[in-house]
């Protein structure tokens, strides 16, 4: 009996110091990482604003409404963009699905639903793989697409050169794309209601 | 002591021979810069660890002897992750993913189970440093080998308007795009592995 006491004793002891150690450091870290995360959506919202202006503060989205909890479940906030205080666009916060997990994007939407530019933001995908499609260049099969010309969902609906640009990433470019179009339809259902 | 440190980079590489910490490996060798971001990564949490290890060696009662080293594995990854994230954000966000990863790679707790918690500080500093190489070199070695094939390409650090890919004429066009995805890791691997032993056969009969 006492030596199970000691033994249990000695590792709560070993867990006890660990988590003093790594409370003690997040404390330091966590304003640094928050305020680093702030100025990367701050960046992320004004790269996909096309120089329209952007609302101070979001909408969040609520589901209460149980028809569009299904469809648009993964659009968290808009923010309004305007032009001279006309109401141009929108930009929306939107979670995708991607291979390592939920991903966070940030997409510019006309009023129209065509995507003006898209952003990933926080995202555990596969460096060299699904990864890529942080960069700006990913996000151009989208651009201005969502109106006339629908958006891309799947693999196959891709031109080969670009089909090939994301082979080996497949799950995230589906995940990217589902965001995409589905944020494009809640802009044009849900916010302008130009597609009834 | 310099037989610690130099036994984890041929005699005892954690990859070629020991064949410890494959999972991690084989992910992450896709492009040469990955497999130096997670080298260094593994190199610091296996010193970290070693170093811990050793000291509480004759504190930590064996019955619970792997929950301990979890337990510490576990924070120093966590410890690395945070400091990483706040103050080299560029850095985390390359190699965000291989972090956490990093608890699982059994050449860490294999290292801990096999040799710090037998042996002094000065001895455990210098297997860590020396398995960390070892598996770091090994690592760009596959990953050299996977890039220039599958993509024609050397990935290294972006330094001002160079933006760290060497392009290499020939391939780059027409690249085997299979060394670029998980069976070409296993391929790569199987055939170094398949090399060394056979150089290693042929040193012994000589």
């Amino acid at each position: 009996m006492r030596n199970i006491l000691k033994t249990s004793g000695k590792l709560a002891l070993i867990c006890t110091i660990a988590a003093i150690a790594l409370a003690f450091v997040n404390q330091m870290t966590a304003p640094k990482i928050e305020a680093y995360n702030i100025e990367k959506l701050i960046k992320a919202l004004s790269a996909v604003s096309k120089n329209y202006s952007i609302s101070e503060t979001s909408t969040q989205v609520i589901d209460n409404d149980s028809e569009t909890s299904s469809e648009f479940s993964n659009v968290n906030e808009y923010y309004v963009l305007t032009d001279n205080g006309i109401t141009v666009g929108y930009i929306l916060s939107v979670t995708a699905n991607g291979y390592g997990g939920p991903m966070d994007m940030i997409i510019g939407y006309e009023n129209n639903g065509e995507v003006i530019q898209a952003r990933l933001l926080k995202n555990a995908e596969t460096p060299g793989l699904g990864k890529e499609a942080e960069k700006s260049e990913y996000m151009e099969i989208f651009l201005s697409k969502g109106a006339l010309v629908p958006i891309p969902k799947r693999k196959n609906q891709l031109p080969s050169e670009l089909a090939d640009a994301i082979s080996g990433a497949t799950i995230t470019f589906s995940g990217v794309a589902k965001a995409i179009y589905s944020g494009s339809e809640f802009v044009k259902t849900q916010l302008t209601g130009s597609k009834k | 002591m310099l037989k610690e440190f130099t036994k984890g980079i041929f005699k005892e590489n954690p990859i070629f021979i020991i064949v410890l910490g494959l999972c991690p490996a084989l992910g992450v060798s896709s492009k040469l810069i990955n497999a130096i971001g997670m080298g260094a990564g593994v190199i610091f949490v296996l010193l970290g660890s070693n170093i811990f290890v050793s000291l509480l060696k004759n504190f930590i009662p064996d019955k619970v002897r792997i929950p301990a080293y979890v337990v510490i594995i576990a924070s120093f990854v966590t410890l690395v992750e945070m400091v990483m994230e706040a103050y080299l954000p560029s850095l985390f966000e390359s190699l965000g993913v291989f972090v956490p990863l990093i608890v699982v790679n059994c050449l860490i707790l294999g290292r801990a189970e096999a040799f710090a918690n037998k042996n002094t500080i000065k001895a455990s500093i210098f297997d860590a440093l020396g398995m960390g190489i070892g598996f770091t070199l090994s690592l760009m070695l596959i990953a050299l080998f996977r890039e220039v094939l599958g993509a024609g390409t050397v990935t290294i650090m972006a330094i001002g308007n160079f933006d760290g890919v060497i392009k290499i004429p020939g391939i780059y066009n027409a690249p085997a795009r299979v060394f670029g995805l998980s069976a070409g890791a296993l391929l790569v691997m199987g055939y170094l592995k398949a090399f060394f032993n056979w150089y290693s056969s042929r040193k012994r009969v000589s």
